[in-house]
């Protein structure tokens, strides 16, 4: 088992009462599943997977990543997890705009201070894989949403996590782009890489090997 | 990594073209200024450096009842204090005696000359470049030259062994030549020759007793010396052998380290405002950085979280932004560095070069100054850097992935506080510099009670080769002179208006036996007619009545009030223990401002010499008709070239003169306003900046108020208004504190202007006027932006 949430409760206070954003939400995910996570706006989607990034923290509850668990830990090691094994894709892609497509995938690289040579091989290896060498000196603004969010997947990819999380990775896309990104997630998956996403799309949420829905932060049993 | 830090950085200084250029502008100019302020201070402190032991070292100051003090004292006391203290180790005289004239092969020299005792190297323990010190003085006619004097005379030798003919007599032997002297230094040697060289001069001779106060002494004392001890030891040889005891108040013995603040009073203002001034450039230029990256960080807080998803550390992201501002700053240190060189250092020379020498930047010498800039850079480059970036870096990544800031407090009370401040020194320095500057005008365009204009001032102390070939040149031109159309008036005299000695001397009245001390001057008959200074008692100078050997004298009011005299009839005044009969008072002045209106008008005595007397006199005067200036000028200046002489005649007029005397407290003045300028300049950038960041964050709310109907004027004050009310605040604070610290100045000067409210009211006009404009022009900017265009771009 890769992950383990039990009972958690996040909320915040509005007028002296509480909302609930999670609420009493209970979920296990092994290693090599492919999750969607569905529901309307505002049902949690992102809440959750914040809070299974470590980026969030939770009132009540427990959660075990990896048999570690995760309430119980500093904010410092939680970070170390998260970089360690936690890929972030966003629905916009959040590219960093003053740096080129390869520094963009390198610069996860640099943070865990990989030597220069061994850095120029993965990037490249990435860039191959994505079939994005000719972009690689192009900025963000210069790519189509699609290929920008193709190097936001090659860039969560490059530190090889144990565990993809995806929020709404094809909000911004056409369906064709969208259609591609789906293909490509699953043959992630199929290599063996943990994917959550959330989405709205019946469609994308067919590629996974299990759907969760979400309803006022809980899960919708039903 | 660090590579990559840099990449980034560069990246981003330069996505930002118009901040950084703002930011580099605002920072070079000001570190410049900064670097010019604290190398003439370093110049300063370090001008005696190289004077080993220079705490023991000390000088006598004698203080007068009157409440005047000078440094001369009785020339034999310093051999009574030597032979006699038990806390003087060493002492030697050092005063002048006229500059001595020096030949060699055939060329003539004449410098700034002092005469010392054999000692002097034991009180001074110079560095010598030449010679021994030991022995340097020992002999009568020996001399030692400094430095530059001796590169002048010889050029780049070695010239110890040498011979200069002095005053063409004396064959004077080179003993030393003494290392660079900083200019700023409290020594203004030139050219030092043995005591005991004068002691042939009968003039000199009858002048080395105990009534006789001419000569400064400096004593080397032994380590942990008692100064009271000494001061009684001083006080106790003066009570046996003073004769004028009864005018001395004290005899302070005062450290050699402070005599050039003592020497200068306003040399103490220059060197505290520079600091103070070097600290507010700094602290403006600092808030501009402080204040515009704190709004910087607000765009980039997206930009933190997903590098903080990417797996950077907080440090890491702090690390960065340092040295982006690091590139910044030490760009701008660079930029600086030329600017000092090639401006600032010049210009600074231009303004106190007449006054206390040149200086120069020696890299190898002033170090310091360059190691104190680079540690200025890197404090300024941290606290720019770590303090905006600390508070942006722990913002929540799930918060500021989304942009959302709501929740970061915008702290304006610190960045307000900050403007308020830096503007509150802007206006001060300008409210400053327009009291500072009419209180120059005041001084230069005040009634001096004597009528300047058109006055032509010869120098005519010219060391005559030949002086009967002179002396009838000279007589030939005042008889051009007086039959002249256009002169009106011409005289000669030993001092004019803004060059009078200060020969204090005590005289008494010999009936009522009252002492007063005054400065004596001596004139022709018609100098005091030439200048049109009123009588008010007796009568000017006749020449057919009075005789230069009678001495008759004219003093002037504040004299007649010293003595307590209602009438002159009669009176006479003698040398205090000088028994003749004294000198006949013929007639009282009005008092007339011979002296700069820093200084009260004191008593003063001009006594009778006869207008034909060459060499009695240092100055010719003529008053020319309006507008005939020029040919009269050009006969004096053909006249006194036709006549050989060592020195070169110079002529000047006397308006020229009596405003020269402003020099140095307009080169105040000129820093001042500098400063000034920078301070409101620099501080506009900022806003410019700061106003530019709060456009573009508002850039939606500026479109969606232009669709309801705002008007561009509406937006431009939405957007200024909250700059201009700090930059009111600011006036605010800074008035009382201009008015307090010029008050304190102001008193300092023996006429000066009152403050006046319309001095505040243009200062406030000026900040109030650039700041508007600076933030109008931006504001205009994005108020008449298209609302189509901004709307869209959200």
């Amino acid at each position: 088992m890769l992950l383990e949430l039990n009972h958690i409760y996040k909320w915040v206070k509005s007028g002296g009462r509480r909302v609930f954003l999670l609420n009493d939400l209970s979920l296990k995910i092994d290693e090599g599943e492919f999750l969607s996570l569905m529901g309307p706006s505002g049902s949690g989607k992102s809440t959750l997977l914040n809070v299974i990034s470590m980026l969030d923290a939770f009132e009540e509850g427990e959660y075990y990543f990896d048999s570690e668990a995760v309430h119980d830990l500093s904010s410092k090691r939680k970070t170390g997890i998260f970089n360690e094994n936690i890929g972030f894709i966003f629905q916009a892609y959040h590219l960093l705009d003053d740096l080129t497509v390869y520094e963009n995938i390198e610069t996860p690289l640099l943070y865990k201070k990989i030597k220069s040579s061994e850095r120029k091989a993965l990037v490249a290896d990435m860039l191959d894989r994505f079939n994005i060498v000719g972009k690689k000196d192009l900025f963000p603004h210069q790519l189509s949403g699609g290929q920008q969010q193709l190097v936001g997947i090659a860039r969560a990819l490059i530190i090889k996590p144990k565990l993809i999380l995806a929020d709404e990775p094809t909000g911004n896309l056409n369906s064709a782009q969208s259609d591609d990104i789906m293909g490509l997630f699953k043959k992630l998956n199929q290599e063996g890489v943990t994917i959550i996403q959330a989405t709205h799309s019946e469609s994308n949420a067919g590629y996974g090997t299990r759907i969760v829905n979400l309803l006022d932060g809980s899960i919708n049993k039903n | 990594m660090l590579k990559n830090h840099f990449k980034i950085s560069i990246r981003n200084l330069w996505k930002n073209k118009t901040l950084s250029l703002l930011n580099l502008i605002g920072l070079s100019i000001g570190i410049s200024s900064v670097l010019t302020l604290l190398f003439s201070v370093y110049a300063y402190y370090t001008a005696d450096e190289y004077i080993p032991e220079k705490d023991k070292i000390v000088y006598l100051k004698t203080i007068l009842k009157d409440g005047n003090n000078y440094r001369e004292v009785p020339y034999p006391l310093l051999d009574q204090l030597v032979e006699n203290s038990t806390e003087v180790v060493a002492g030697t005289h050092m005063h002048g005696w006229g500059n001595i004239w020096l030949e060699f092969e055939g060329r003539d020299f004449q410098k700034e000359t002092s005469y010392a005792n054999p000692e002097f190297f034991e009180v001074f323990e110079l560095p010598l470049k030449y010679g021994d010190a030991k022995t340097a003085l020992k002999e009568k006619y020996s001399v030692v030259l400094t430095n530059k004097v001796s590169q002048q005379i010889f050029g780049d030798i070695n010239p110890v062994g040498k011979t200069l003919i002095g005053a063409d007599t004396l064959n004077l032997k080179v003993t030393g030549v003494i290392e660079p002297i900083s200019p700023y230094s409290s020594f203004r040697l030139g050219v030092l020759l043995p005591n005991t060289i004068l002691e042939d001069n009968p003039i000199f001779k009858a002048q080395t007793n105990w009534s006789n106060s001419f000569s400064p002494i400096f004593l080397k004392l032994r380590a942990n010396a008692d100064i009271t001890k000494l001061e009684n030891q001083v006080d106790q040889l003066l009570k046996a052998n003073y004769d004028d005891i009864a005018t001395i108040a004290d005899i302070k013995v005062m450290s050699f380290e402070a005599m050039r603040t003592n020497a200068i009073p306003v040399v103490d203002i220059i060197i505290t405002s520079s600091i103070a001034a070097a600290f507010f450039i700094l602290f403006i230029i600092l808030v501009n950085l402080l204040n515009l990256n704190t709004s910087t960080m607000f765009s980039r807080t997206k930009t933190i979280a997903v590098r903080k998803v990417l797996g950077s550390t907080k440090r890491s992201l702090i690390i960065q932004y340092c040295i982006e501002n690091g590139i910044l700053v030490f760009t701008s240190i660079l930029l600086s560095g030329f600017l000092f060189l090639s401006i600032n250092l010049p210009r600074l020379n231009d303004t106190f070069g007449p006054e206390f020498g040149q200086i120069s930047f020696d890299f190898l010498e002033d170090y310091p100054v360059v190691i104190g800039i680079i540690l200025i850079g890197i404090l300024s480059t941290l606290l720019v850097s770590v303090f905006p970036s600390l508070r942006f870096v722990k913002i929540p990544v799930t918060m500021g992935i989304k942009g959302k800031l709501q929740h970061i407090k915008h702290n304006f009370i610190w960045r307000n506080s900050f403007i308020i401040l830096q503007f509150s020194i802007a206006i001060l320095c300008i409210s400053i510099a327009i009291i500072l500057n009419t209180q120059i005008g005041y001084m230069k365009n005040a009634d001096l009670g004597f009528q300047r204009e058109n006055i032509l001032v010869g120098h005519i102390d010219l060391d005559y080769k030949n002086i009967d070939v002179a002396q009838s040149k000279f007589n030939a031109l005042l008889n051009t002179l007086e039959s002249s159309p256009y002169v009106k008036s011409v005289s000669t005299s030993q001092s004019i208006p803004s060059d009078y000695y200060f020969n204090y001397s005590t005289y008494s009245d010999p009936v009522q036996n009252t002492d007063v001390r005054m400065r004596r001057s001596y004139a022709d008959d018609s100098y005091l007619k030439t200048l049109e200074v009123p009588i008010i008692k007796g009568r000017h100078f006749d020449r057919n009545l009075d005789k230069a050997d009678d001495h008759p004298a004219i003093i002037n009011e504040a004299a007649l009030k010293a003595f307590g005299w209602e009438s002159i009839e009669g009176k006479r005044m003698k040398f205090k223990g000088n028994e003749e009969s004294g000198y006949p008072i013929v007639g009282v002045v009005k008092d007339f401002h011979y002296q700069d209106l820093q200084n009260a008008v004191e008593p003063l005595v001009h006594i009778f010499r006869d207008r034909k007397r060459l060499e009695a006199h240092r100055f010719l005067t003529v008053r020319v008709q309006e507008g005939h200036e020029a040919a009269i000028e050009n006969i004096l200046t053909s006249t006194f070239n036709s006549i050989d002489s060592r020195k070169t005649y110079v002529q000047s007029r006397l308006a020229d003169k009596v405003s020269g005397q402003y020099l140095l407290i307009e080169g105040i003045l000129q820093t001042v306003s500098i400063t000034a300028i920078l301070a409101i300049f620099i501080s506009s950038l900022g806003l410019f900046g700061l106003i530019s960041f709060s456009a573009k964050r508002k850039v939606k709310e500026i479109g969606v108020r232009k669709v309801l109907g705002s008007s561009v004027s509406n937006i431009v004050i939405l957007l200024s208004k909250d700059y201009i009310i700090l930059v009111g605040i600011a006036t605010l604070i800074a008035f009382p504190i201009a008015w307090y610290t010029m008050n304190l100045w102001l008193d300092s000067f023996a006429y000066s202007i009152t403050i006046k409210w319309w001095m505040f009211g243009l200062a406030a006009f000026i900040a109030l006027a650039i700041t508007s404009l600076t933030l109008g022009l931006r504001a205009i900017r994005s108020a008449m932006a298209n609302p189509v265009d901004s709307l869209k771009a959200e």
